[in-house]
C-alpha cells in the first residue's frame, strides 16, 4: 500500500512549504516533491502602474531581502531610461547589495541552519532552535546579531532605514555619501571580518563531521548559473551570465543579461506556485540548474579579495575530484566564504575617494519599451524584466526569482535525501528533518517566489492509498 | 537610564502602521526636547533578529503595535516578559517576547518590557490610512507611552534615593 508523508510546514526558512514524500509498499520513497502553498501575483497586479512606483512596489515582494529587488528593479528601470548610471551610484548600489548579502547569509547560516550543524538532525526537536545554539555555542549566536546588525546598519546609513529604503532610484541614487556616515560604516567592519574570519575558521573544523550528509544533500549534476565580472571574477551586481556545468565546462559565458530569455525558459507544475526555470537548450527538466553563493563560488575563476580568494582556494577542496563542488551541502560553506567577501568589498569600496563624489544620480525620462535587471540577491541570481506602453505604464512584468531557479533543484535534493535517510516503515523525525534541511541548504525566499503570513504548526501526515490519513507527527 | 521604544508594523496595511506612526511622532518630539532624556526611538517594519544587540543596550523597551484581538481603537498596556516558548517558524519576523528571551539568554539580562497595543479595524493591502477608531486612539496611545516612561522614572528616582543599610 503506498503512502505519502506531508511536512508543512517546512520550517526555518524565509516562507511556507510543504514537503510530500510518496511511499511505495516496501516503504521506500517513490516521489519526492515541494511545494510552494501561498500565490500573490505580483507580476500579475503590477500592470498598469507607472514603471518608477516598480522599485518600491517589488520591493514589497520580501522583509528580507527588499534591496536586491529595489536593486534589479532600478536597474530594470535605468534601462527603461536608457542611461548608464554615475560611477559613484553604481558603487554605492554595490555597498547596499553586499549589507544586504551580509546579513542575509548571516541570518541563514547563523540562526536558520547552526541548529542542526551544532546541535545536529537527530537531536531533540525541542532543543533544536536558536536558544539551543545560544545554550551550546553562546559567542556563534551573538555573531550572528553582531552581524546581521552591522548589515542592517550599513542599508540603513545609506537608504535611511533598515527595511524597503528608498534611496536607490531609476538613474542612481538620491543622495550622495557623507564623510560622517563613510566613516561610520568603515568603523564596523574591521570587527565584522574578523567575526567572519573565525566563524569561517571554526565552522572548517565541522564540515568534516557532516561528509555523510555532505554526500547525500543534493549531490546531482546540474550546471550553476550566476553573473561573473567581466574578468570573470565573483559579481554580486552587474556583469555578464555564466553557465558552467558539473564537470566545469563553462556552457554558457559573457552573456549579457537582456539575452537570458534566449538561455532561461520557465515551466509550471500543477503541485506548486513556484515556477520552473530551466536551460532553454537542453529544455524541462533536463536543462536544471542551481544559483546562489554555491552556484557564484563554482563559476568564478576568483573572489578578487584577499581572505576570500584563500578561503575560495580551500572551498575547492571540498571534493576530491576536480570541477565544481557539486553537493548543496556545501551552499553553508559558500555562504560564509561569500560573508568575507562582502566585507572585504565593501571595505575597498568605501576606501575609494571617489565614494564621497556628488554625481550620483542620472535623470532622464522613459526612452526604451523594455527594460531588464539582473543582479545578484544572496540567494542568486534575480531577474526583473518589465514592458511599458508610451505613457509608462507597465504593461508585461516577468520576475525571475533566486529561489525559483532552484526549484528544481530543490526537488532532486528532497528525493536524494529521502532516499537515503527515509525508512517509510518506521519514520523518524531526525529523517524528515533531513529533509528539511537539505531545503534549508539553498535558503529559499519564498516569501520572494509566493507570499506568507501567519504562522502553521509543521504537521507530517501519513495517508494510506485511499487518502486516509493513517499517522500524524505534529509539533508547534 | 535608556528607554527603547519600538513601534513596529506594516505601513502599507491600515492600521497594521500604528505602530511606527507612533513612533515617528514620538521621535519628532524627541527632537524638540519633549521627551525624556535618553530616549531611543525606532519605527520598524518587522522585528528581526539583530534587535536583540539593542534591547542589550537598554534599561526598559516599550513595543508599539497594532493588535488584532481588542476591539477597534481599544488601548492595551501590558508588561511583557522573555518568552523562549514564542518561537516564530520564519524568520522575517519576531515575536518581542521572543527576542526578550534571546537577549536574556545570550546577555544574561533582558530590559524591563511593555508592550502598548492599539486595537485595529482594517488590514488591507495597499491602504496607507488608518481606521477613524485607531486614528482617534493616538493620544490615548501616545499617553500610555509617555505614563510608562513617567512611571518609570519615578520608579528609577525612589531607587536611586533609598538609603543604603
Amino acid at each position: 500500500m503506498s503512502r505519502t508523508i506531508s511536512i508543512e510546514p517546512v520550517t526555518r526558512i524565509e516562507g511556507h512549504a510543504r514537503i510530500t514524500l510518496q511511499l511505495a509498499d516496501t516503504g521506500e520513497v517513490e516521489d519526492a516533491k515541494f511545494h510552494l502553498t501561498q500565490f500573490r501575483g505580483f507580476e500579475k497586479f503590477c500592470e498598469g502602474r507607472p514603471y518608477r512606483e516598480m522599485p518600491a512596489l517589488t520591493a514589497r515582494t520580501c522583509g528580507i531581502c527588499p534591496v536586491s529587488h529595489l536593486l534589479a528593479s532600478n536597474k530594470a528601470c535605468d534601462d527603461l531610461l536608457a542611461v548608464t548610471i554615475p560611477p559613484t551610484a553604481e558603487k554605492l548600489r554595490r555597498v547596499m547589495n553586499l549589507a544586504q548579502l551580509l546579513q542575509s547569509h548571516a541570518l541563514s547560516f547563523f540562526h536558520l541552519s547552526s541548529p542542526d550543524l551544532l546541535l545536529g538532525w537527530d537531536s531533540d526537536p525541542k532543543d533544536r532552535n536558536i536558544f539551543g545554539v545560544m545554550r551550546t555555542e553562546p559567542q556563534l549566536a551573538k555573531n550572528g546579531i553582531r552581524l546581521r546588525q552591522v548589515g542592517q546598519t550599513i542599508i540603513e546609513t545609506l537608504g535611511g532605514k533598515k527595511i524597503h529604503p528608498t534611496w536607490v532610484v531609476p538613474g542612481g541614487v538620491n543622495e550622495a555619501l557623507t564623510v560622517e556616515k563613510r566613516d561610520s560604516m568603515l568603523a564596523m567592519l574591521p570587527e565584522a571580518l574578523e567575526i567572519a574570519k573565525d566563524t569561517y575558521a571554526f565552522f572548517k573544523t565541522l564540515v568534516p563531521k557532516f561528509k555523510d550528509e555532505a554526500s547525500h544533500f543534493g549531490t546531482m549534476k546540474t550546471m550553476f548559473l550566476s553573473l561573473v565580472s567581466p574578468q570573470g571574477h565573483l559579481e554580486h551586481y552587474d556583469g555578464f551570465l555564466r553557465l558552467k556545468d558539473a564537470s566545469g565546462r563553462i556552457v554558457e559565458d559573457k552573456v549579457p543579461p537582456r539575452d537570458y530569455p534566449r538561455i532561461i525558459g520557465e515551466a509550471v507544475e500543477d503541485f506548486s506556485y513556484m515556477k520552473f526555470p530551466y536551460y532553454k537548450p537542453l529544455g524541462y527538466p533536463k536543462g536544471i540548474y542551481r544559483v546562489g553563493p554555491l552556484a557564484r563560488l563554482n563559476n568564478a575563476d576568483a573572489c578578487g579579495t584577499p581572505f576570500a580568494d584563500v578561503a575560495l582556494a580551500e572551498f575547492r577542496t571540498l571534493q576530491d575530484d576536480a570541477g565544481p563542488i557539486t553537493s548543496s551541502f556545501h551552499y553553508h560553506y559558500a555562504r560564509l566564504v561569500e560573508i568575507i567577501f562582502a566585507i572585504e568589498s565593501m571595505q575597498r569600496l568605501l576606501k575609494d575617494p571617489n565614494i564621497l563624489d556628488t554625481r550620483v544620480r542620472a535623470r532622464a525620462r522613459g526612452n526604451r519599451s523594455e527594460g531588464l535587471g539582473v543582479s545578484e540577491a544572496p540567494r542568486g541570481t534575480l531577474m526583473h524584466h518589465y514592458k511599458i506602453d508610451d505613457e509608462g505604464l507597465i504593461t508585461w512584468v516577468d520576475l525571475i526569482i533566486a529561489t525559483g531557479h532552484n526549484n528544481l533543484a530543490m526537488n532532486r535534493s528532497i528525493k536524494e535525501v529521502a532516499d537515503a535517510y527515509v525508512d517509510g516503515t518506521d519514520v523518524k523525525e531526525g529523517m524528515l528533518n533531513r529533509v528539511e534541511a537539505v531545503i534549508r541548504c539553498y535558503d529559499p525566499c519564498l516569501s520572494c517566489a509566493s507570499h506568507a503570513f501567519g504562522q502553521m504548526p509543521m504537521v507530517i501526515d501519513i495517508h494510506n492509498a485511499d487518502g486516509e490519513v493513517v499517522r500524524r507527527i505534529s509539533r508547534d | 537610564m535608556h528607554t527603547l521604544i519600538i513601534g513596529y508594523g506594516s505601513p502599507i496595511r491600515g492600521d497594521d502602521a500604528v505602530g511606527p506612526l507612533l513612533a515617528d511622532r514620538i521621535a519628532e518630539q524627541a527632537a524638540q526636547g519633549d521627551w525624556p532624556d535618553h530616549t531611543e526611538v525606532q519605527a520598524r517594519h518587522i522585528l528581526t533578529a539583530e534587535i536583540v544587540a539593542d534591547l542589550e543596550q537598554a534599561t526598559r523597551v516599550i513595543f508599539i503595535d497594532a493588535a488584532a484581538d481588542t476591539a477597534a481603537g481599544e488601548v492595551r498596556t501590558l508588561p511583557l516578559r522573555p518568552d523562549p516558548t514564542a518561537l516564530s517558524t520564519m524568520a522575517h519576523f519576531h515575536d518581542p517576547r521572543e527576542l526578550l528571551a534571546w537577549c536574556e539568554g545570550l546577555y544574561g539580562r533582558a530590559p524591563e518590557a511593555w508592550l502598548v497595543s492599539v486595537g485595529g479595524a482594517a488590514w488591507d493591502y495597499g491602504h496607507f490610512d488608518l481606521s477613524p477608531a485607531v486614528h482617534a486612539a493616538l493620544p490615548a496611545a501616545m499617553a500610555a507611552v509617555r505614563t510608562i516612561c513617567a512611571l518609570a522614572a519615578e520608579n528609577t528616582t525612589r531607587t536611586h534615593q533609598r538609603p543604603t543599610s
